[in-house]
């Protein structure tokens, strides 16, 4: 173990949290990858489908289905937990306690997401969207969850401060709403089904919360710490960050019933999930207004998270024009679905967690990153291929869907209309796979200099941070 | 080792202290009330945009939430307006439903009656006869000896509408409707009755006592 640096930003949190947090975010990265494969061939079966089709393992319905969950339970779940984990830690005060617990659980979770994988390939999946591991191994990851998340709670809970910080809200209402929302789509879907529609009901409010309750407020954890520490300015209009993380815990499940428009559920569900909906816009305008001087400042870390926070804000916007009937009828369904998802999880919660992945790292290791190429290259690929992705499966999904709503249109020619877009999405696909191979390389190296006792020559040292001068009233 | 800089990608360095991030964030929600004790506002284009937000928010699940109905799953349905629908009745249900409950004590459920005590329905010349007839006989009901089918009966049939001294009260319309029946009960070939034809004979006749056969016979 390296000695404990004498500067004030390498703190005792870092040093004691480094390992238990680099295997979290190994773990992520190692998915992250693996989901950009499975994407890959996912997206090239849409405009082959012949492509691995006689591999019954890769059939699409199955590469869909691995690539959501590697995605979500893969990268989201172990990167969004080391970043909540830190920043409980670092604003806690005091270093990170029961981090053998969280240990144990990291490899419990990711045994139980192979586990999971491997029962979705061989073909016992749920059929749920985004629960579609198999029933065995989901009671496994919520006991995991709780070792993991352990350590958060007492971080929170043994804070040396008095006062909070937004960045801590949102990690620890993560932690204690992704139990909730689990644990209850687990009971209500597979332990003791409820009956008919309101199984869809259910389904429709897990899938929504696991993105407004629980990664949605894992990468604004990051977000509100990493954009501060980097400007050093206040945040502008904060007293209304209180109002905002309400508005998204109080409004963000109840947006699940925009995906039943036009099913078999009383008309009342779907239209409180609009109406939800376009009132979260209060949310996103306040992150916004919040998080502005994100904008135009910094380095690669903190361009990441500008990149980040303009895709959640679009897509929250996104969000509130397509759950409108008279939009959804064109856009649901279609691969328009697709790309607000793909705005909301890569362009909006991975591009926030990737920044503060490239802005924690240095404290837990101690020293800059191994090479500075690799992190411009990755955040290059990155803003290129989300943008990439998501225009081109817009477009593919209007295109798609007016046809689709013409009678006279063949499936066929629709699918020769959508041709060029998706094979865009195919290049952006692997764009983003490349990029992503660039951080785990980069990431791998970077972990493995922190093995060595001495210090490389070239690192970058770090800056003594001053203190924040709070504004004038 | 290199000069620190901020453009180094490798590292991205922070501008300020953990603890005095927090403390001047917190310095900045703990002076929401001024010195006055007034609150301070909300700034007027945040107010405009969430009130604004409410408003349609409130105005569209007026419009399309079915009124929170579970059983409503089309968004452009209109609410009831609580007064029930008349549903047309089957006049033959309905009298059978009547016959059951009223007649049948006497006249039996195969409409033969008791021979000897009981007239019989089925087949009988006053049930197909002129409705004039019929309808008086079981509105005001039949006293004294009858002839029915050849045979003689002394029986008497009480008064069954809504007349005085009925055990029944039937309204017009159920008489209509018993009658309906029975004239096309057991092989039996008599039109069906209307609740105006019913209505027209109780509006003249008012509160006539009990009819005997020799009157009946002399109405065509």
């Amino acid at each position: 173990m390296s000695p404990a640096p004498a500067n004030a930003e390498v703190t005792a949190v870092d040093t004691t949290g480094r390992w238990p947090l680099l295997l979290l975010l190994v773990s992520a990265i190692k998915w992250l990858v693996l989901s950009g494969v499975l994407a890959l061939i996912a997206s090239i079966q849409l405009i082959q489908p012949s492509f691995l089709a006689d591999c019954v393992v890769f059939t699409h319905g199955r590469t869909v289905a691995l690539t959501e969950t590697a995605f979500i339970y893969g990268w989201g779940a172990n990167a969004g937990l080391a970043i909540a984990l830190w920043v409980l830690g670092r604003l806690g005060g005091a270093p990170l306690r029961a981090l053998n617990w969280a240990v144990v659980g990291t490899i419990f979770w990711n045994l139980s997401v192979l586990l999971g994988l491997v029962g979705i390939a061989t073909g016992d999946a749920t059929g749920v969207g985004l629960l579609q591991m198999p029933r065995y191994v989901q009671p496994v990851m919520l006991v995991a969850y709780g070792a993991i998340g352990v350590a958060g709670v007492l971080a929170w809970l043994g804070r040396r401060h008095e006062c909070t910080f937004a960045a801590q809200w949102y990690a620890v209402a993560a932690l204690f709403l992704f139990p909730w929302i689990f644990s209850a789509a687990q009971v209500t879907l597979f332990w003791l089904p409820v009956r008919g529609v309101l199984q869809a009901v259910a389904g429709g409010w897990f899938a929504q919360g696991a993105w407004t309750l629980w990664l949605a407020p894992l990468g604004l954890a990051g977000a509100y710490f990493v954009v501060p520490k980097v400007t050093g300015r206040t945040l502008p209009s904060y007293d209304f960050a209180p109002h905002a993380f309400w508005c998204l815990l109080v409004l963000g499940a109840v947006t699940g019933g925009r995906h039943l428009i036009g099913g078999p559920v009383p008309a009342w569900i779907a239209s409180l999930a609009i109406v939800a909906c376009s009132l979260l816009l209060f949310h996103y305008f306040v992150v916004f207004i919040n998080l502005r001087g994100a904008f135009g400042a910094g380095g690669t870390a903190l361009k990441l998270v500008a990149f980040g926070l303009g895709a959640y804000v679009l897509g929250g916007l996104v969000d509130a024009i397509t759950a409108f009937r008279g939009v959804a009828l064109v856009t649901q369904f279609t691969h328009v679905d697709t790309a607000q998802e793909q705005l909301a999880l890569y362009g909006g919660f991975s591009m926030m967690i990737f920044g503060a992945i490239y802005y924690a790292v240095p404290r837990l290791t101690g020293q800059s990153w191994a090479s500075a190429a690799l992190v411009r290259g990755h955040a290059m690929l990155a803003m290129l291929g989300v943008t990439a992705l998501v225009v081109s499966l817009t477009v593919a999904g209007w295109i798609q869907g007016h046809e689709l709503l013409d009678a006279k249109v063949t499936f066929a020619d629709i699918a020769s209309h959508t041709r060029f877009w998706l094979l865009l999405a195919v290049a952006a696909q692997a764009v983003l796979l490349l990029g992503n191979l660039l951080l785990l390389v980069n990431f791998c190296w970077s972990a493995c200099r922190a093995c060595c006792p001495a210090e490389p020559a070239d690192s970058v040292a770090f800056r003594q941070p001053a203190a924040m001068e709070a504004p004038a009233s | 080792m290199n000069a620190p800089s901020q453009s180094d990608p490798r590292l991205e360095q922070a501008a300020v202290t953990d603890e005095s991030l927090l403390a001047a964030h917190e310095k900045v929600l703990g002076r929401r009330p001024d010195d006055q004790g007034h609150y301070r506002l909300l700034p007027l284009n945040l107010l405009f945009v969430f009130a604004g937000l409410i408003f349609f928010s409130g105005t569209y699940l007026n419009l399309y939430s079915g009124h929170f109905n579970p059983a409503i799953y089309n968004e452009h349905a209109k609410p009831h307006t609580g007064a029930a629908e008349a549903v047309a009745v089957d006049p033959v249900a309905l009298g059978k439903k009547i016959f059951t409950g009223t007649c049948q004590t006497c006249h039996q459920i195969t409409g033969l009656g008791l021979p000897g005590a009981i007239p019989p329905l089925a087949g009988s010349e006053w049930v197909m006869g002129p409705e004039e007839r019929v309808i008086r006989a079981v509105m005001y009901g039949v006293q004294g000896a009858i002839k029915v089918k050849g045979a003689d009966f002394s029986s008497a049939m009480p008064p069954n509408g809504k007349v005085p001294g009925s055990g029944f009260n039937l309204s017009d319309d159920k008489i209509a409707a018993v009658l309906t029946y029975v004239r096309q009960e057991w092989g039996n070939t008599g039109g069906p009755i209307t609740t105006e034809q019913v209505a027209a004979i109780h509006a003249k006749e008012g509160e006539h006592k009990q009819w005997t056969s020799e009157e009946l016979l002399k109405i065509q």
